[in-house]
């Protein structure tokens, strides 16, 4: 596959740098009296070649945001550039972007060849130049063969294709994708994420990518910005992000399934610090031993979340520190490699990831250990991790 | 009674149903169409032509040909018939004003009505709510007032005053406020994404409203231009205020001048009647190819 087209000479290695400063978003009524504010003053900077990946619940400012870095959003206040350039008042044609969108946006009246070279046309570029190209970036995507026929004789996964192919033309600088798999099916999805990955790895731009999939997220990003209520939560790389969450919301939304957490006190008794689920009766009691110890006994009295993943409450004690806590479990995923139990231990209800090897049923019993090295504490007021 | 002859009553009756509001639509159509070929100008009658009854006399009236008219049977004494203005005239003046005029209104209205589907500005929706308001009033009731202006801005600009067809197509483009609902209503079904899309391609917004959203609303332009003109094309009260000159009649306005307190020319009228249908015939079966549903289908997923 030859997709990258002919370099401009004499690039800055920095062009497609993508750099947001205070940026704000206040949406209007016809009158122009502000509604309400999708983007609190944000800051994010994207790195040339890299694959920031924009997650949040709907309505967190994801998409504001990636319109506002198109020119299709007017910025309130703040700045944009890219590369070197700020684009605050430069129209979405001179940005050096090219978007893709959710609902494919092919113009339905145009064959196929007519949608990738439309703006290669309004560029008023060379008719010998839009056939080679289009016909390349057609033919590296497989499209080859339709370019005479018409959006609607298409399916989902090839429409996004000729969506993806349009903006490949237009050899931009940084790459906007809004929710670009979120139409097609769950098969399709999985092919078109690992194209669009492998599109980057090829053409190396800056890309863009607004879902409000954590799966995706995951998967294709070498940065994740996480959003809530229009505000940054975290910026981290993939692994980080899970591992190191920095608060609850972004404990609570990376991972599937979630992180378990569960609000209580650690209290001292006579074996030592142990975590109490706050609960009216039988809340979990769970003894904190070893390194989390010390962390513990910072907050001894107040009220905390205590977060520990799934896949760290094991059927069987390992070494290091664990902790026993019994519970019933309530149902079972059994999924082939490993098993999903959803535990009631106390009043709370627990998510375990076990190995597959056996079949779990409704009402048995199971004892399982919580790995204490993997546990995150969280401030309740603050929602902010406790180091 | 077993089902089949259930079943057999109940489509009978359905068909003896069907057929007489056929009947009803068409045998009134059928007899204009007969009066036309019939000699003499009397009403139409029955449903039935002798052949000694058939002639061409009214089309050539019509389409402005002399003919010889059989004044007494029994004397043989003729007379030469030829209409001072040929009402076909009048047919080709109806066709100028309304192709014009709803041409006009398309223009108007789907630029106003991408203005109020696509942009933001103070007042909009009070905007919108008055123009249907003002459709509520029918055109007529301005009738008067477009009388005085047209006299005014004549003295002035003659080739827009009264009795000119400027100026009767100025006052026709003022009725476009429905056109405007209806156009914005399929514009809003159109997602705005196209023309972000086309805006990232390096479309103005002019050119995306051009090349991006009037190719894919063509099925409702078609549907606007037939109305208007349609409308226009039978508009009487307007026209014979605005024009009375006898050479600037529109079809409407002719026709109904045949039917004269003292004379009524039954059999001229009913030509004219079915010579009227031709163009909105034509210009449908124009329209009919951009009529058809899923146009717009395939560009965006909802």
């Amino acid at each position: 596959m030859v997709l990258k087209n002919n370099p401009n000479p004499g690039t800055d290695m920095n062009d497609g740098a993508v750099r947001i400063t205070d940026l704000i978003k206040t949406y209007t009524d016809d009158r122009g009296r502000p509604t309400f504010t999708a983007v609190k003053k944000i800051n994010l900077e994207i790195n040339n070649g890299e694959f920031m990946v924009l997650v949040g619940p709907s309505g967190c400012g994801k998409t504001t945001t990636l319109r506002m870095v198109a020119g299709l959003e007017k910025i309130t206040s703040g700045t944009i550039s890219i590369g070197d350039r700020v684009v605050n008042d430069l129209e979405p044609k001179d940005r050096g972007i090219a978007m893709v969108f959710q609902n494919y946006a092919l113009y339905p009246h145009m064959s196929i060849f007519s949608n990738m070279a439309f703006g290669l046309q309004l560029a008023k570029k060379k008719k010998d130049f839009i056939q080679e190209t289009v016909s390349r970036t057609s033919k590296a995507l497989g499209l080859d063969h339709m370019l005479e026929r018409k959006p609607q004789a298409l399916s989902g996964g090839q429409r996004q294709r000729v969506a993806l192919g349009r903006a490949i033309v237009r050899n931009p600088q940084v790459f906007l994708f809004d929710e670009p798999l979120s139409n097609l099916d769950a098969k399709m999805r999985v092919q078109m994420r690992s194209e669009i990955s492998r599109l980057h790895a090829q053409l190396g731009n800056t890309m863009i990518y607004v879902t409000h999939d954590q799966v995706e997220a995951m998967t294709m990003g070498d940065r994740i910005c996480v959003m809530k209520d229009g505000l940054i939560m975290q910026v981290a790389d993939p692994l980080t992000l899970y591992r190191q969450p920095e608060n609850l919301f972004v404990a609570g939304f990376i991972g599937s399934p979630p992180m378990n957490l569960l609000k209580g006190k650690v209290e001292k008794e006579a074996s030592g610090l142990v975590f109490r689920e706050a609960a009216e009766e039988n809340g979990v009691v769970i003894p904190l031993k070893g390194p989390i110890e010390a962390l513990a006994s910072k907050v001894l009295g107040k009220t905390i979340v205590f977060g520990i993943r799934p896949e760290h409450l094991t059927e069987e004690s390992k070494n290091g520190s664990t902790t026993p806590v019994s519970s019933t479990i309530d149902i079972a995923e059994p999924m082939g490699s490993e098993s999903l139990v959803y535990l009631r231990a106390g009043t709370g209800n627990l998510i375990a990831r076990i190995h597959g090897e056996a079949l779990y049923h409704m009402g048995q019993p199971l004892t399982v250990y919580v790995n204490l090295d993997k546990v995150t504490l969280f401030d309740t007021e603050t929602e902010g991790v406790i180091q | 009674m077993q089902p089949r002859t259930r079943l057999l009553i109940r489509k009978s009756s359905a068909h003896a149903v069907l057929i007489t509001v056929c009947a009803v639509i068409l045998i009134p159509f059928a007899m204009v169409v007969l009066a036309s070929f019939r000699k003499g100008n009397f009403p139409p009658s029955t449903l039935w032509l002798n052949p000694g009854q058939w002639t061409l006399d009214h089309w050539k009236y019509v389409m402005g040909i002399p003919y010889r008219e059989v004044l007494n049977a029994t004397t043989g004494e003729t007379k030469l018939v030829s209409p001072a203005v040929a009402p076909l005239r009048w047919f080709l003046n109806s066709l100028l004003v309304s192709s014009i005029a709803s041409f006009g209104i398309i223009l108007l209205s789907g630029t106003a009505a991408y203005a109020f589907s696509r942009l933001r500005f103070w007042c909009r929706s009070q905007i919108l709510t008055g123009l249907l308001v003002l459709q509520m009033f029918p055109q007529i009731l301005t009738l008067t007032a477009y009388y005085r202006i047209l006299d005014y801005v004549g003295q002035h600009f003659p080739w827009l005053g009264l009795n000119t067809f400027p100026g009767l197509i100025l006052i026709y483009l003022s009725g476009i406020s429905i056109n405007i609902w209806m156009i914005k209503g399929y514009f809003d079904t159109i997602s705005p994404t196209m023309e972000d899309s086309a805006r990232i391609d390096g479309a103005s917004r002019f050119q995306a409203f051009c090349w991006i959203l009037l190719p894919m609303s063509a099925p409702i332009f078609a549907v606007v231009f037939i109305l208007s003109f349609i409308s226009m094309i039978s508009e009487y009260p307007t026209a014979s205020v605005v024009l009375q000159e006898s050479t600037n009649r529109t079809l409407a306005v002719g026709a109904y001048s045949l039917l004269d307190e003292h004379e009524k020319l039954w059999g001229h009228f009913s030509a004219l009647a079915v010579l009227s249908g031709v163009p909105i015939t034509i210009m449908f079966l124009l329209c009919q190819r951009f009529i058809i549903g899923g146009l717009t289908a395939g560009g965006a997923k909802e």
